[in-house]
């Protein structure tokens, strides 16, 4: 069954109304149906609010942002820190490094500062091992003395003086001059006391976690940490860095931490790797890891426990697929980044790619799984900045780059992100992105890292739409029509993130997909469903399905979807809502399903044609898009897969 | 007066934060007594343990501490040797790291918890940002005009007629809105239907359908059910809160006079260059808004 949610729900809406007009006159009252009394919703019919059990509410929020303290940040001039990067995501007004006010359109409900380990855990000199400051009789005494405020607290201000300048100060007491101050051991007690004043749970949460930045020869590994816990247990340890003796570039060893990490704090913490894009093939092996071992048993179990989530998309390139990868999926190539690795020492070559991008993973996960028993590459997708100035800014027409030096100015879209004599990322190549929606019973660190950890969560390139992904064997249009499908969804099937129940019957599995456009954002194009599958001779498979699309247009002979349209003025900087659809929905049944193949879904949902920043800032400075730079696009959001195992 | 200037934290900071630096060069830090000597001693060793306990909460192995140390040793002769060769000079990251610290100390000095007095005069300048949003129980019913080409607005007052003598919302269905929210504040409102929509819960009837209001999705018939208006929190309410935005702002108002009082005391020449007609960001407190 395939239905066309704009050609149903609307007939649905009209025989909805007709109902409705004629009930006013007759007595035709609804009344609630056995299916909205079941245990998902156990209280009254009238108030499915309360007692739910399932989440019912989105969070938005970045799993990666850099502020001032991370090194690379700073050299570049961001001088934000981390009270600078909370109020910016709670939708306060804040001045950025390079001294314009920047402010969020609207604020996220969630955060995760992950600036580098590295040297984040070191104990500064200057306040470790040193004993409380009233210990000194010199301390004690002028903490009084201010404290008692009045005569004593002028005296205590001169005799302080004194000292100073007579060098009579006692030097261990420097460290901790200021009495009732706060004086932090190392960055990372700076980093955890900042999430915890920041942390107001049910309206903004703030979560504990750090970058791994694991290089190898400029081959980007990293992996960012968040922690479910609050200071209690993440602020027992300092993050694990990359350097030896104590830290390590290769992610077994951060598995070991993390390991540990749970083990002796009775805490919680998950990773997610970011920009395989910019590895070099070194991401997502298949065969060996990039130390040269094979991948076995312990490396496939370790990643699938410990990397619950890939960011899928970012500043720094959108990762899902590479046009070379998936030369029959059209939107494809959207924002790629494929110069090289990260600090473009080496160029790309195409044997790279397959180890680089997600769908591909995806699919080479299915063949470890095979191979090995354990699937590695069992993720879900968010989106993220990694921004580095501090500021989630990633709206295209409120896009503050990548780094201080790339924040807005008419110089910006010019200067190359990086350049060497391999190829270059340019200014105007940096891509306004992304965000991570989480679905979750309420904003909690522990809502929220829950969702995560059972992947219930999805990325987009930076828009708010709400999509729903749920897979089952037995979803109808009717459900879809239902006055809260989600009801239906969480009943008959699984949410995005999941495996597929067992099999019942002999039937094809069955997916319920729905999209809300961002309220302030731009019209659906599509609604897509992106499987990949291992065939019987152990090779990998990827189909990409148009389900639901915005009306006035059927698929031709060749099964194309006709494009939707373009409404962009780039001379403007403008587009309307004229095209497209505020709301898409369909239950869609895999036309190709061979139940002796293990496959994954997910669902892509594609937003009209709309500006890039660039168009912005060609439009606000009075000035010319460089040749080469992509002027439109269709933002998007990934939905964590489905999966289907025989 | 002059007591109520030296009880300010600022006029503290300010003697501390400019005789820090004197201070540390007459102590000279803690240089070794030969420069071809290092010195590995108890407090060393516990430094680095400590650091291996906080990664692995458990102490290090005997041959794990002996390559702490060693990797301690060798960083440190590279260190002096590169000191000596005058590698610091003109590295940004040495540069960055060392002015940071600086942040670090400044911060330090800021008195937690703040004085009372300063807390509550905070608090009623800045009570507004505050404000408790108001709460809203509301109903809606969803048109897509462009689903009814001309007719919308005929079937969308036949359903406000039919709503209003007493329907059900009920057969209404089949989009992601939510056809109720219980309790929401003002922005989980916007959150969903965008900031237009909620404006119109300023003043809408209570009790009874109302509509069409528009949003940016299209029509809806609405039905508030309660409205618990905004207002303005007593301190206890907000005493967290408030606390963290005040030291915040002290903060940041110490670490902008250290950087003043600092520079005051340099001559700042430009040679060959026009200089900027207003030095950004050096500055008062006044630049920022907290």
């Amino acid at each position: 069954m395939r239905i066309h949610s704009s050609n149903s729900r609307g007939l649905a809406l009209l025989a909805a109304l007709a109902c409705l007009a004629a009930s006013a006159l007759a007595t035709a009252q609804i009344q609630p149906t056995k299916e909205s009394l079941s245990e998902l919703y156990p209280g009254k019919a009238y108030s499915p609010y309360a007692q739910r059990r399932f989440p019912d509410r989105v969070y938005w929020g970045d799993t990666h942002l850099h502020t001032g303290l991370s090194v690379d940040a700073g050299l570049f001039g961001a001088r934000l820190g981390l009270d600078d990067a909370y109020r910016f995501a709670r939708g306060e007004e804040v001045m950025a490094s390079s001294g314009q006010p920047a402010r969020l359109g609207r604020a996220l409900d969630w955060l995760v500062i992950a600036d580098h380990s590295d040297a984040m855990g070191f104990f500064n000199d200057l306040a470790a091992g040193s004993p409380n400051i009233l210990g000194y009789e010199q301390g004690q005494r002028w903490y009084d003395g201010l404290q008692a405020g009045g005569d004593a607290s002028a005296a205590a201000a001169l005799d302080l003086i004194t000292t100073f300048s007579q060098g009579k100060i006692n030097p261990e007491m420097l460290a901790q001059y200021s009495p009732g101050s706060k004086i932090y051991a190392s960055v990372w007690d700076k980093v955890v006391d900042a999430a915890e004043r920041f942390n107001d749970p049910g309206s903004f949460t703030a979560l504990i976690g750090f970058e791994w930045t694991s290089l190898v020869a400029g081959n980007n590994l990293h992996r960012n940490v968040i922690f479910r816990d609050g200071a209690a247990r993440a602020g027992q340890v300092v993050p694990y860095t990359t350097q030896v003796p104590i830290g390590s570039t290769d992610p077994l060893d951060l598995y070991r931490w993390l390991e540990n990490y749970e083990s002796k704090t009775g805490g919680s913490a998950l990773a997610l790797a970011h920009n395989g894009n910019l590895s070099n093939g070194l991401m997502f092996p298949v065969d060996r890891q990039y130390t040269g071992r094979k991948l076995d048993d312990t490396y496939v179990e370790k990643r699938a426990r410990w990397e619950p989530m890939y960011e899928i998309t970012q500043i720094k390139g959108d990762g899902e697929a590479h046009p070379l990868l998936s030369p029959d999926d059209a939107f494809a190539d959207y924002e790629t980044w494929d110069a090289g690795n990260l600090d473009l020492s080496e160029a790309k070559t195409d044997d790279m790619l397959k180890g680089e991008y997600a769908r591909e993973a995806l699919k080479n996960g299915l063949l470890l799984e095979k191979r090995l028993g354990t699937n590695p590459y069992k993720f879900g997708l968010v989106g993220s900045t990694d921004s580095h100035t501090g500021l989630v800014a990633v709206e295209e027409e409120n896009f503050f780059g990548k780094a201080t030096n790339a924040e807005p100015s008419a110089r910006r879209m010019n200067h190359p992100f990086t350049r060497t004599d391999k190829g270059a990322f340019e200014g105007y190549e940096l891509v306004a992105s992304g965000f991570t929606a989480v679905w979750a019973e309420e904003n909690t660190r522990e809502a929220i890292w829950d969702a995560m950890a059972r992947k219930e969560v999805y990325g987009t390139t930076g828009p708010r739409m709400t999509v729903r992904f749920f897979g089952g064997w037995d979803y109808n249009a009717d459900d879809l029509n239902s006055r809260a499908p989600a009801f239906r969804g969480y009943e008959k099937g699984v949410p995005m993130g999941s495996d597929l129940r067992a099999r019942s019957g002999d039937g094809a599995p069955t997916f319920m997909v729905y999209a809300l456009r961002d309220a302030i954002g731009a019209n659906l194009d599509r609604i897509q469903v992106v499987k990949g599958w291992l065939d019987r001779k152990g090779k990998t498979h990827e189909k990409v399905y148009d389900v639901a699309w915005s009306a006035g247009r059927e698929p031709g002979a060749d099964g194309t979807l006709p494009p939707v349209g373009n409404t962009v003025d780039i001379e403007n900087a403008n587009w309307t809502n004229t095209i497209g659809a505020s709301e898409l929905g369909a239950v869609w049944t895999d036309p190709d399903f061979d139940p002796s193949q293990s496959a994954f879904y997910y669902a892509r949902v594609l937003e009209i044609p709309t500006p890039r920043w660039v168009v912005y800032d060609a439009f606000r400075y009075g000035i010319e898009i460089p040749e080469g730079a992509e002027t439109t696009h269709q933002e998007r959001a990934y939905t964590s897969p489905i999966w289907y195992t025989p | 007066m002059i007591k109520r200037i030296l009880r300010e934290p600022l006029l503290h900071f300010l003697i501390l934060g400019g005789l820090l630096f004197l201070a540390y060069d007459q102590l000279g830090g803690d240089a070794p007594p030969r420069p071809d000597e290092i010195v590995i001693d108890a407090a060393r060793i516990e430094m680095l343990q400590k650091q291996f306990e906080r990664t692995w909460q458990r102490p290090p192995m005997p041959p794990e501490l002996d390559g702490l140390v060693d990797a301690w040793l060798r960083e440190e002769i590279f260190y002096r040797e590169g000191l000596a060769l005058g590698l610091d000079q003109g590295d940004p990251v040495v540069r960055l790291r060392v002015a940071q610290k600086m942040d670090f100390i400044s911060e330090g000095l800021l008195v937690e918890p703040p004085d009372e007095p300063a807390l509550h005069s905070w608090f009623e300048e800045h009570a507004e940002q505050y404000r408790v949003e108001p709460i809203f129980t509301v109903q809606q019913v969803y048109y897509d005009p462009g689903r009814f080409d001309d007719e919308w607005a005929g079937a969308v007052a036949a359903a406000r007629a039919a709503l209003a003598s007493g329907t059900e919302p009920e057969p209404l269905g089949g989009t992601l809105m939510p056809a109720a929210m219980a309790d929401v504040s003002a922005r989980e409102v916007s959150r969903v239907f965008g900031a237009d929509f909620t404006d119109t819960l300023a003043d809408a009837p209570v009790g009874r359908w109302h509509g069409p209001v528009q949003s940016g999705f299209g029509v809806h018939l609405v039905r508030l059910e309660e409205r618990i208006p905004g207002r303005i929190p007593a301190l206890a309410e907000v005493r967290d809160e408030v606390e963290r935005d005040y030291l915040a702002q002290q903060r940041e108002a110490m670490n902008d006079a250290l950087y003043d009082s600092l520079r005051s005391r340099y001559t700042i020449r430009y040679e060959n260059v026009a200089a900027p007609v207003a030095p950004d960001g050096s500055g008062s407190d006044l630049t920022r808004s907290p």
